[in-house]
């Protein structure tokens, strides 16, 4: 009897050898293990030369806007890495980001796709501005973090619900609801800023009242805020609450497969909202702590498109906790450099779109021969 | 004209600008494949008519280009998921990031650029019919020819072997197979003419209605053709009552406040995706068993 490894592979059964024991983590061991054998190695390479084509690709891109493109990833590097104050941008950034990434990871266990990452964001900076500003900076800090944070997470928990209760009452699809609910929100939050919230001694700009004294994310020295440690935690939450709680459980139970899921007794509709209200409080905590902690004030595009590049680091770590969180860091310190590539180069302020949309398409391309849909 | 003749005028010439991303769109989910990347084909044909137009001073070479933009754009997701089988709606969505930023980078210069726009054409006698004259048959002519394009793909959809073909593509592409097709080919012509024709859309967009480019001007106006195809439960024949609702909800905007109405621009901004939500919510109970096969499946993949 022949075997073939494809459909070997595919089914999970793996003819290489077993990880060695002892010492090295699984992880590691399976990493060896696969690239100890050739096939393995072909496929590292077929995966190091996409990456590797995409970079060329917007090195070419680059090259067409008369921007030379080692200076063009020496400047994201830097800026990314060498620079001043780097490491600080980079963590602040990647906090938005990394929540907004695990507000689509949660619903994605229980078989939901939440596009909705930006406009909850937004509508959690919006909710927690309001009730920052109207406690005023005599307010005692950390209790008012904490209203602030609670006004986040039911604001883009109920903006996340919404897409739910119409998908499981009206099978309104929710991918396409969340993305129309981002425009939604995006002018809400233009509508505030410019009439009813607007800054009285901001010199006409749009935006909002700053948030000021106690209302103020603190820093924490050597370039750590107070919202990074909470970002941190906050995933190790999600972590532990997909992990290691029934409720996790029964999202991935669900998910899976969601007759089975129902007639073993599982309370499928109330898991799927409950998972999109999770993954909605997480983006509306996540705009919360982006507000407090480093923008202080809604102006337009404060959220940047975080929510979108949430989405596709949630993509990029396959929807796990720990591996979303580190594609979001890789985003944001790409992100950096965006000013830089403007300052230097004269690029659009949209040219990193181009190649975190290429990194992205890197492992799209190497879909072929997973069983998983990612 | 009164405001209400202009809401629905206005309506009907940015109603186009969706209903050509909207019938594309509709031909690529019949084919089994969603494209959420039709905002980045929108930009894409929007950016490359604009340049055309501005080089060559041809605002018609201009939509041809657009929906070479428009179809390369969708070739790429069509391969990308057909070929390489990668989730739809991730490639779609990147499509949508690389096409956002390629544009930005690529038509900075030609923001200040002026481009003769698409003429507008008047039906002689049609046009003079008191009412629905101005409203209707005072337009570019993509509009004139977006009238015709929804009953030719109902015709072709419903009443030619290539249509029933491609339906039965989205259904159940295993037996389109089995019958010695090539469903994977079917689906990939499907989206990237779908591309194409939301490359007519952005074209619409930049030299028929606005007359003018910038960055991420179609702002959603893709994925309201996605929520469109929804909520017209991929039947032809009723996508552009989606369209040209959603065009009116945005053409009035923008006369309510010349007439000096005093809501606010933002609110007015955001009512045409309302609507487009509370159409979808209307139409969704009843069309969920309308949707082919592999839509169904295509839309709920997550993880």
């Amino acid at each position: 009897m022949t075997i073939d490894i494809d459909r070997a592979e595919q089914i999970g059964f793996s003819p290489a050898p077993p990880p060695p024991r002892g010492r090295l983590s699984p992880a590691v061991g399976r990493i060896l293990g696969a690239v100890s054998d050739a096939r393995g190695l072909k496929r590292l390479a077929v995966v190091l030369a996409t990456y590797i084509a995409c970079m060329a690709l917007f090195a070419l891109v680059v090259a067409l806007q008369h921007a030379s493109p080692w200076g063009v990833y020496d400047t994201l590097f830097r800026s990314a890495l060498v620079n001043d104050g780097a490491l600080a941008e980079v963590l602040t950034r990647a906090v938005p980001i990394s929540l907004a990434a695990l507000a689509v990871c949660i619903p994605a266990r229980a078989g939901m796709v939440n596009v909705g990452g930006e406009g909850q964001l937004i509508v959690g900076a919006v909710a927690a501005c309001g009730v920052g500003v109207a406690l005023g900076g005599k307010f005692p800090g950390p209790l008012g973090w904490v209203l602030m944070g609670l006004a986040g997470m039911a604001f883009g928990g109920a903006w996340a619900v919404v897409p739910a209760l119409l998908r499981i009452k009206l099978a309104a699809n929710e991918a396409v609801t969340t993305l129309l609910m981002n425009f939604v929100a995006n002018d809400l939050m233009l509508y505030l800023i410019y009439q009813p919230w607007k800054d009285p001694t901001g010199g006409g700009q749009p935006e909002s009242r700053p948030l000021v004294g106690n209302m103020v994310l603190p820093n924490l020295g050597n370039s750590l805020t107070l919202s990074m440690l909470i970002a941190l935690a906050v995933a190790v939450g999600v972590w532990a609450l997909l992990q290691r709680t029934g409720w996790g459980f029964a999202l991935r139970v669900v998910g899976g497969n969601q007759d089975a899921a129902r007639r073993v007794g599982l309370p499928v509709q109330g898991l799927l909202v409950s998972s999109m209200l999770a993954g909605g409080a997480l983006a509306g905590l996540g705009g919360m702590l982006n507000l407090a902690g480093s923008q202080l004030q809604l102006v337009p595009g404060g959220t940047a498109t975080y929510g979108y590049i949430g989405f596709l680091a949630a993509f990029l770590g396959r929807n796990q906790p720990v591996k979303v969180v580190l594609a979001a860091l890789v985003f944001s310190a790409i992100f950096i450099g965006n000013s830089g590539l403007e300052l230097n180069y004269g690029l659009d302020g949209s040219v990193v779109d181009v190649l975190l949309a290429l990194l992205v398409a890197a492992p799209l391309w190497l879909s072929r021969g997973r069983k998983e849909a990612f | 004209m009164n405001g209400v003749e202009q809401a629905l005028s206005g309506g009907i010439e940015s109603g186009t600008a969706i209903l050509f991303p909207a019938i594309g769109e509709l031909i690529g989910e019949r084919a089994g494949v969603v494209n959420l990347g039709t905002e980045g084909c929108m930009l894409a044909g929007a950016l490359a008519a604009y340049a055309t137009g501005a080089v060559t001073g041809s605002a018609w070479l201009g939509v041809l280009a657009g929906i070479a933009a428009g179809a390369a754009c969708g070739a790429a997701h069509a391969v990308m998921v057909v070929v390489r089988g990668a989730n739809q709606l991730a490639s779609g969505l990147v499509l949508w990031f690389l096409a956002v930023g390629l544009t930005a980078v690529l038509g900075t210069s030609y923001v200040s650029q002026a481009v003769n726009p698409l003429p507008t054409m008047k039906i002689s006698f049609l046009g003079s019919i008191p009412w629905v004259g101005p409203v209707l048959f005072d337009h570019d002519p993509l509009v004139y020819i977006g009238f015709g394009l929804v009953p030719l793909t109902w015709w072709v959809l419903y009443r030619t072997r290539a249509g029933l073909v491609l339906r039965a593509t989205g259904e159940r592409p295993e037996v389109v197979a089995v019958s010695g097709r090539r469903p994977q080919l079917f689906q990939i012509f499907a989206v990237t003419v779908g591309a194409g024709l939301a490359g007519v859309g952005g074209a619409q967009l930049s030299v028929g209605y606005t007359d003018s480019w910038f960055d991420d001007m179609t702002n959603g106006y893709g994925f309201i053709a996605v929520a469109v195809v929804l909520f017209a439960a991929w039947r032809p024949l009723f996508v552009p009552a989606g369209a040209y609702l959603f065009g009116v909800a945005l053409a009035s905007a923008s006369v309510l406040q010349a007439h000096g109405v005093a809501v606010n621009q933002y609110l007015l901004d955001a009512l045409p995706y309302l609507v487009t939500i509370i159409a979808l919510v209307v139409v969704a109970r009843r069309s969920g068993a309308n949707a082919p096969e592999g839509i169904m499946r295509a839309l709920s993949y997550a993880t």
